[in-house]
């Protein structure tokens, strides 16, 4: 089973330090055998320069041999001639070396270890007549190499320390930002959508985690606003028409009337009962549809078709205002789509446009191939168009450019976001293009036909 | 004709009885489904008028009792539930038509009159109330003699209104039936408001005597009594 311990920290810290504890492991090592390589080539160097020395002397002035010892610090050697021992130092003689020389001609070089212990590194070189040997006492090198060793062995450690204090230290301060940035989102309620995690640097890692989680943030703050606006704005859509209902029949009852005056006062309440009813069934539909749970049946539809049909069912509206309503529709525009839902969105654009063109007012259905091939339907109007400042929340649920007169018109301020779910639950868009003064013009585009 | 009604709230289902006795049916009113579920099976009814949602028996065990009885007793459905797997359900289980509350009284009626009528449609030709003729061959629309010029649409209308003459028609069961638009959430309702005054400017207004009325927050009725 793997241990992984939980904090980010802990895990930075000890990722950096068993990094950093085989980097040190490797280069004392190296380190440690370059230098013992090097301490012997040296021994080595120095021990065939004495045997040259010893060499010379003998076979130049045989008799200083005795004054090696003393005057260049060769303290032990051994010279034979004939198998007989000519002259050995004293060193050589306490360190018993004359075991290390091997009865038969052995290799010219080679380390010996004595009874007591003690290593020697010997090189001997030989003539017809003569046998010179030299050795050096290898322990200084051994304490050396030892000195070194136990100053790695002991100094890995403390260095590995260390650096798992310092790394744990410098890990904490590299990510306190997210301990603060933890602590402060901790605190963001639906309450507090407003407030935002602060960013230090926008251009580091932290500083771009800072900045999207601030903009999610935002648009969070942005739909919990629609949402109250929502409720605030259902709330008294609601209450209009039950408080209508409720002062009506009860100033009714305050006196008797004669039974037309009372039909009237039924027949009041039951305008606002269908109110009631038409709001609770749009906010229906669109709350179904919100939560997608409204199933399309598809099936290839000929938009022209249905754009003249919508058309002609409101024709008399526009005739009433002596507005002209003509469609435009190019030959085989197809879109697989469900028609009443579309003819739904369709029949609310055209409603609009009717109602909000002045009398004498032209309104136009085109229906046409966008430049991208994709179906569309366009809605062109000579109303009073829609200032810029609308024109994004205008498809919202009980948005109203202008409040008194459309509830005065008889809207439900829910007809745009009708029509806005019925082109978006078939994959399409709405767009708005609107000039104040001079009409809107409303294009529904939907996906072309896949076949 | 005696008509059996299932249903919980007191309110609806007093008004419910009231208001088909006063179209001259035999109610009795079950305001549990145990006790629907004992009334179906012990006595005989013309049609029944069915709460899906019911406390103790659901009004679908109703429904499907019924069924396995070999009942072919008509049944309407009335449900708050208008997603189309319910109506689906409801339609799978043997009932005849649903209607969505809240529904407008005219409407029930209408559908009421409607299955009770089943079977034995009446084939007409002709149309008439009072000295307004419709003849449904030529598609000639007369007042008093008077050959009167309609469009297509407001034929229709006026066929419907005249089908049902004497009784009120909504201006729901006037999206449905003239325009076929199922949907309520629909501003279809000034559609019909115009149509309506664009028809009496045809019909009644060169003439004394008014047919069609205006029932305010109810609808429409050709001819009958008006107060």
């Amino acid at each position: 089973m793997r241990l992984a311990p939980r904090s980010v920290r802990t895990r930075l810290t000890l990722w950096y330090a068993g990094v950093l504890t085989f980097i040190i492991c490797a280069f004392s090592t190296g380190i440690f055998l370059f230098v013992r390589a090097r301490l012997s080539h040296d021994l080595d160097l120095q021990l065939s320069r004495e045997l040259a020395t010893v060499e010379r002397i003998y076979r130049e002035e045989p008799r200083e041999l005795t004054h090696l010892d003393p005057h260049w610090g060769i303290t032990l050697f051994h010279v034979a001639e004939h198998e007989t021992v000519l002259y050995r130092t004293d060193g050589w003689e306490r360190g018993g070396l004359a075991r290390a020389l091997p009865g038969n001609r052995g290799p010219a070089l080679w380390s010996w270890t004595s009874s007591e212990g003690r290593r020697y590194r010997v090189q001997t070189a030989s003539g017809p007549s003569y046998e010179i040997a030299v050795a050096i006492d290898e322990t200084s090198l051994r304490r050396t190499l030892r000195t070194l060793a136990v100053i790695m062995i002991m100094g890995i450690p403390c260095a590995v320390g260390l650096a798992l204090a310092g790394g744990y230290v410098l890990a904490g301060r590299v990510l306190s930002p997210i301990g603060t940035m933890a602590d402060k989102a901790r605190k963001i309620t639906a309450e507090s959508l407003g407030e935002r995690l602060p960013v230090e640097n926008p251009e580091d890692e932290f500083g771009r985690l800072a900045t999207v989680f601030n903009d999610t943030l935002s648009r969070l703050n942005d739909s919990f606003a629609r949402l109250r606006r929502f409720t605030a704005d259902a709330s008294h859509e609601l209450r209009t028409p039950l408080t209508a209902m409720r002062s009506v029949g009860e100033v009714a009852l305050q006196r008797s009337l004669d039974r037309a005056a009372y039909r009237d006062v039924i027949g009041s309440m039951l305008e606002e009962v269908d109110r009631l009813t038409r709001l609770v069934e749009s906010l229906l539909t669109l709350t179904r549809a919100e939560s997608g749970r409204t199933q399309l049946t598809r099936k290839v539809v000929d938009l022209g078709g249905l754009a003249s049909t919508v058309a002609d069912s409101l024709r008399v509206l526009a005739e009433e205002k002596a507005q002209s309503l003509s469609v435009d529709a190019a030959a085989h525009v197809e879109a697989t789509c469900d028609p009443a839902v579309l003819r739904q969105g369709l029949i609310n654009l055209l409603d609009n446009a009717i109602k909000y063109t002045p009398d004498k007012g032209a309104i136009r259905v085109r229906v046409a191939k966008t430049a991208l091939g994709e179906p569309a339907i366009e809605v062109k109007d000579t109303g009073p168009g829609i200032p810029a400042v609308h024109r994004e929340r205008i498809f919202d649920r009980f948005y109203r450019v202008d409040t008194g007169r459309a509830r005065d018109a008889g809207g439900l301020g829910l007809g745009l976001a009708i029509t806005r779910w019925a082109v978006e639950a078939h994959g399409g868009r709405i767009e708005l293009e609107s000039e104040e003064g001079k009409g809107s013009l409303f294009r529904i585009v939907l996906p072309g036909s896949l076949g | 004709m005696r008509i059996l009604v299932v249903e919980d709230d007191k309110k609806v289902a007093r008004a419910l009885r009231e208001g088909l006795q006063a179209e001259h049916y035999d109610v009795r009113v079950a305001s549990t489904g145990e006790e629907g579920f004992f009334l179906v099976n012990h006595e005989v009814f013309d049609l029944v008028l069915l709460d899906l949602m019911l406390p103790r028996r659901d009004g679908v065990e109703v429904l499907t009792t019924l069924r396995k009885r070999g009942l072919q007793t008509p049944v309407l459905i009335l449900t708050a539930k208008d997603t189309v797997d319910d109506r689906v359900q409801g339609l799978d289980l043997g009932a005849d038509d649903y209607l969505v509350k809240p529904f407008a009284f005219p409407e029930l009626v209408a559908r009421i009159r409607a299955l009770l009528r089943r079977g034995r449609m009446d084939q007409v030709l002709k149309l008439q109330l009072d000295d307004l003729e419709m003849d449904l061959l030529t598609r000639r629309v007369t007042r008093r003699g008077l050959t009167l010029d309609l469009t297509a649409k407001e034929f229709e209308l006026l066929e419907y209104l005249l089908r049902h003459q004497g009784r009120v028609a909504s201006r729901e069961m006037l999206a449905r039936d003239v325009w076929q638009v199922a949907a309520r959430a629909t501003p279809l309702d000034n559609v019909i408001d115009v149509s309506i005054a664009r028809l009496r400017r045809k019909i009644d207004d060169p003439f004394e005597k008014k047919l069609l009325h205006t029932l305010r927050g109810v609808g429409f009725m050709l001819g009958g009594k008006h107060e």
